[in-house]
C-alpha cells in the first residue's frame, strides 16, 4: 500500500456545491474552511470561558489563558516597547490563530490550515498592510524614509532600490517559514509512516524491522510540537519588530 | 480565620518584588535552534532573490505592455538588487540573532 505524503494536503469541498460565486469563481465550503472555522471558534470559545470565573487564584484553563495573555504581552513590550501594546488585540490574535492552527493539524487525520501558502501569505500580507498604514498614519510621507540608509548621497540611490526590495520581501518570507516549516515537518511524518506500512507488509525479518521507524515518527512528533510552537513565536516576534520599525522610524539603527 | 503572619507577609512582598523585577528585565524567550536560525537565513536570501526577480520580470512586462520591449534587461538587474537585497537581510537577521543570544547568555550569567 503505498500512499502519497503530500495527499494530506489536498484541499477538498465538504459539500458538493459552491456556497457563492465571486467573479466568476466558485467558493466551496472545503476541509480547509472547516478546520478554520474550527480553530477560530475552539481558540475564541476557551480564551473566553477560561478568564469568565476572573478567580484571583486561577483554575488551570484560566492560568493558560493568562500566560498565553502574558506571553504575547512580553514579546510586543520587548520588541516594540509601550507603544506597541495598542496592537496587542491584533498581535495575539494572530499568535492563537497559528498556534492552534499549528496544534490542531498535529492531529492524527486532521487538516493542517498553516500548511497552505495561500493562509500564511493572506496573514503575512495583512501584517504588512498594517505596518504600512500604521507607518503612514503615524510620520505621513515621512515614513518613506524607511528606505534611506545613513550611506554617502552617490550610493543612495542603489541602497533606497535594495532597501525597498528588502521590505517588499517581508510578507514572502514571513509566509514562506511558516508554510514551509509546517509542509516539511507533516511530509516528513507521512513519509516515514510509510516506511512502517511497507516494510510491516514486506514480511519475514523486514516487518520486525518497521519498529524502527515508528520510534522515528514519535521523536519527530515531539519535534513538530516544538516547531508548532516555534513558529507561532516567530511569526509573532517578527510581526512586533516589523511594527516596531513603523513605530519608531530609525530609532534601533 | 487566624491573623496573617507578619514573617510571612514579608517573606511574600519579596518575592512578588523580585518576579517584577524579573519580568522588568525581559520577557521570557525560547533560543533559537540551529535549525530554526538555518531556516531563517535560507528563506530570507532566496524571497529576496525572488521577489527582486519578481519585481524586475513586472517591470519588463508593463514596458513591453506600454511598446517599450525592455525584457529581459530590468529582471536581470532587478536579479541582482534582489540577491544584495538578500545578503543585506541576511545580515540584518544575524545581527539580530546576536543580539538574541547575547540577552539570553546574559539572562543566564545573573541567574548564576
Amino acid at each position: 500500500m503505498a500512499t502519497n505524503p503530500m495527499e494530506q494536503f489536498a484541499i477538498k469541498p465538504l459539500v458538493e456545491n459552491p456556497l457563492f460565486q465571486i467573479g466568476g469563481h466558485d467558493i466551496y465550503f472545503t476541509n480547509q474552511s472547516l478546520l478554520m472555522v474550527i480553530v477560530a471558534l475552539a481558540s475564541a470559545l476557551f480564551l473566553t470561558f477560561a478568564v469568565k470565573p476572573g478567580r484571583l487564584v486561577p483554575t488551570r484553563s484560566q492560568s493558560m489563558a493568562e500566560i498565553s495573555y502574558e506571553f504575547v504581552a512580553n514579546i510586543i513590550h520587548s520588541a516594540a516597547g509601550n507603544e506597541g501594546l495598542k496592537f496587542f488585540p491584533f498581535v495575539f490574535t494572530l499568535f492563537i490563530f497559528v498556534l492552534c492552527s499549528n496544534f490542531f493539524g498535529m492531529f492524527p487525520g486532521s487538516f493542517t490550515v498553516t500548511s497552505q501558502i495561500a493562509v500564511t501569505l493572506a496573514l503575512a500580507s495583512m501584517v504588512i498592510l498594517v505596518v504600512i498604514v500604521t507607518g503612514f498614519l503615524k510620520h505621513g510621507i515621512r515614513f518613506l524614509t524607511l528606505f534611506v540608509p545613513k550611506a554617502p548621497i552617490y550610493i543612495l540611490p542603489l541602497l533606497m532600490l535594495i532597501e525597498f526590495i528588502s521590505f517588499c520581501t517581508r510578507p514572502i518570507s514571513l509566509s514562506v517559514r511558516l508554510f514551509a516549516n509546517m509542509l516539511a515537518g507533516h511530509t516528513m511524518l507521512a513519509v516515514f509512516a510509510g516506511f512502517v506500512v511497507s516494510l510491516g507488509a514486506a514480511g519475514g525479518i523486514l516487518s520486525v524491522l518497521s519498529i524502527g521507524p515508528m520510534l522515528l515518527i514519535v521523536a519527530i512528533m515531539l519535534l513538530e510540537l516544538l516547531v508548532a510552537f516555534l513558529q507561532a513565536y516567530v511569526f509573532a516576534i517578527l510581526t512586533c519588530i516589523y511594527l516596531n520599525e513603523a513605530l519608531h522610524l530609525h530609532d534601533h539603527h | 480565620m487566624t491573623a496573617p503572619d507578619p514573617d510571612r507577609l514579608n517573606d511574600l512582598g519579596r518575592r512578588v518584588d523580585e518576579a517584577k523585577k524579573r519580568q522588568a528585565a525581559g520577557a521570557k524567550r525560547p533560543p533559537p535552534t540551529q535549525m530554526g536560525i538555518a531556516g531563517r537565513f535560507a528563506t530570507e536570501l532566496v524571497a529576496s532573490v525572488v521577489v527582486g526577480g519578481g519585481l524586475g520580470w513586472g517591470i519588463d512586462w508593463l514596458f513591453g505592455h506600454f511598446g517599450f520591449p525592455t525584457r529581459p534587461v530590468f529582471m536581470i538587474v532587478f536579479f541582482m538588487l534582489g540577491s544584495a537585497a538578500g545578503i543585506r537581510n541576511v545580515m540584518r537577521t544575524a545581527t539580530e540573532i546576536n543580539t538574541e543570544i547575547a540577552a539570553g547568555a546574559a539572562k543566564t550569567d545573573e541567574e548564576k
